[in-house]
């Protein structure tokens, strides 16, 4: 794909920060950026805290509640910057274009609406045609959840993971968006339903041609689905590219994860694992953020900013300054 | 080889009448000396109460278990005398089992005064010690659970769990809470103990964590071992159906073989 090409959201240079009253404002991520080309399949991969939450939160106008907000940058969504959005703004936006299904299936419902219930009101918004009632069954159908009329009655608690979280990707779609932010939609469940969850994601990406990012610590999980794939470290994009450009990581943060990865492992022999810690949020040295764990670190690696995403936008893209050395590897 | 622990007939109800549960339906399972062991299932499948039967925290309604040839339950008791502390339990959410005012130092500190029966800084050192072949540095140790990572606060269990010299560690989905490059962390650990002799019982849902890690394994499902045996082989060649589907699940490139056999 060429840089041409319009995308459906842009994401540059991106930085979120948790102001302070009395002191410096924390900056939780810094040096983001990414595209979602229309009917793409994204992934987003870092450790826990590595910012790929904070920056979904930011598509979907949920950091001001978190006590955090978009420092500079752009979010754009169709020619739409969302990053400097007003509240008023976001209450026209959230809900309609961009769906959201959150991390955990089993808290997400509200445990006092029936299924029916909770559909409605996020059928609300939408304009779609039909009464609410009829709207809510093709949904559950879309999901492929069976028994819809008991279901409809239903409370969450009634309901095994799996269905809840397709009762979730239900209310996510409920408005038709054009992207379905889905953050690990899978923690906590069995792989099997994992593994239909993927498919049914995969199937409405191919139906409705809804652009879908999947956050992921699972590499395995996001090569089976996704097109293209964002790695995060430390609050920055470190390295981004296709799938198959993943095969030959350019930054070492990525090469280190895919030695991690225990399905292609031989069964009893030593994993690679990411020397020390992920630099605490506030506590990042100067220079590139993951020196301080890097197997090639060099001397001008520890001065300076945090290196940019080298290559084009569109590209397989790096932030490493010297991914020349990973090269036969 | 000898049995260090032997399972025979095992089964667990819950509940009566119409609210009756079958958690574990007439099982029986081995387990040497030293041996990687793993149990696979779905949630639901009774796994996890099975493990606790092992664990002697479940009595089971029918059927006995055997530590040492020994049965392990008496009525309600389980491992009398001074066999209680030879097998530890490691649970699946780090966060929920470490008291959140005790940093890892005195979490650690505590379970070895009362194994070591020692005073209180002789137990410090030796938890210290044990925090320390976790990975856990004297700065870290001194934290408390929310202070620490996912993967730190499971290494404090495990250490924990290590303070009463076990010979049978029972780890109920250990990796399930925690990132992938944690999770390869621990893994090494794991093997650095069987190397030590320790037998680990893996009860996981995360088929690749089990391949990785175990010599041979029981599919579990709805209470039954549905299918059981040497672990490469049961990867390369299932048998049933259930485990074939477990197999096409999981993501990545085992996933990727399994679903090219269950079509072709």
């Amino acid at each position: 794909m060429t840089n041409t090409t319009k995308k459906l959201l842009q994401v540059t240079d991106l930085q979120i920060g948790i102001p302070h009253p009395r002191r410096e404002t924390l900056v939780i991520v810094n040096k983001a950026s990414f595209d979602v080309g229309y009917g793409e399949m994204v992934g987003i991969v870092g450790e826990s805290g590595s910012g790929k939450t904070m920056v979904c939160r930011s598509m979907i106008g949920t950091l001001e509640r978190r006590g955090a907000k978009v420092l500079a940058g752009q979010v754009l969504f169709e020619d739409q910057d969302l990053a400097h959005a007003s509240e008023t703004t976001w209450k026209k936006l959230r809900g309609k274009a961009i769906g959201y299904v959150p991390q955990s299936a089993l808290a997400g419902p509200n445990p006092v609406l029936t299924i029916g219930a909770q559909l409605s009101e996020a059928l609300k918004k939408s304009d779609t045609k039909g009464t609410i009632a009829e709207q809510s069954k093709a949904l559950l159908e879309l999901v492929k959840i069976r028994r819809i009329d008991t279901v409809m009655k239903q409370y969450p608690n009634q309901l095994s993971g799996g269905m809840r979280q397709r009762v979730m990707i239900a209310c996510a779609l409920a408005s038709n968006p054009k992207l379905l932010i889905a953050d690990e939609p899978t923690t906590g469940l069995d792989v099997t339903v994992q593994a239909q969850i993927m498919v049914l994601l995969k199937e409405i990406r191919n139906e409705f041609g809804t652009a879908i990012i999947l956050i992921s610590h699972d590499l395995a999980l996001i090569d089976d689905v996704c097109d293209r794939v964002v790695v995060m470290h430390a609050g920055a994009t470190v390295e981004v590219g296709s799938v198959s450009e993943m095969t030959t990581p350019r930054h070492p943060y990525t090469v280190a994860l895919n030695q991690s990865r225990i399905d292609i492992a031989v069964p009893g022999s030593e994993l690679v694992t990411i020397l020390g810690n992920a630099p605490s949020v506030g506590q990042w040295p100067t220079g590139c953020r993951f020196a301080g764990r890097c197997t090639i670190v060099q001397s001008d690696c520890t001065s300076g900013d945090h290196p940019p995403l080298f290559g084009d936008r569109g590209a397989h893209q790096s932030a490493c300054l010297h991914a020349d050395l990973l090269k036969g590897r | 080889m000898t049995h260090i622990i032997e399972a025979r007939n095992v089964s667990v109800t819950f509940g009566s009448g119409a609210t009756k549960v079958e958690a574990v339906k007439n099982v029986s399972l081995t387990l040497a000396e030293g041996e990687p062991l793993g149990i696979v299932g779905e949630s639901g499948s009774g796994k996890s109460t099975l493990a606790r039967v092992l664990a002697g925290l479940q009595p089971p309604t029918s059927g006995e278990v055997l530590f040492n040839g020994k049965p392990i339950y008496k009525g309600n008791k389980s491992y009398v005398g001074d066999e209680r502390h030879l097998v530890q339990m490691v649970f699946q959410d780090p966060y929920a089992s470490l008291n959140p005012q005790l940093t890892a130092l005195s979490a650690v500190a505590e379970a070895v005064r009362i194994h070591d029966k020692c005073d209180r800084k002789s137990a410090e050192a030796k938890a210290l010690e044990l925090l320390k072949s976790m990975g856990i540095a004297s700065m870290d140790a001194a934290k408390k659970p929310r202070q620490l990572s996912g993967g730190q606060r499971q290494r404090v269990s495990v250490a924990r769990a290590l303070s009463a010299n076990p010979s049978v560690l029972l780890a109920d989905e250990p990796t399930s809470a925690i990132d992938q490059s944690a999770q390869a962390q621990l893994l090494n650990l794991f093997r650095g103990l069987l190397n030590q002799g320790l037998a680990i019982v893996l009860v996981s849902h995360d088929l690749g964590v089990i391949r990785y890690l175990t010599k041979r394994v029981y599919v579990m499902k709805d209470g039954v071992f549905v299918e059981s045996g040497d672990t490469e082989t049961i990867f390369n060649d299932p048998q049933q159906a259930y485990t074939k589907e477990l197999l096409a699940s999981i993501p990545g490139t085992l996933g990727v073989a399994a679903r090219k056999k269950l079509q072709g």
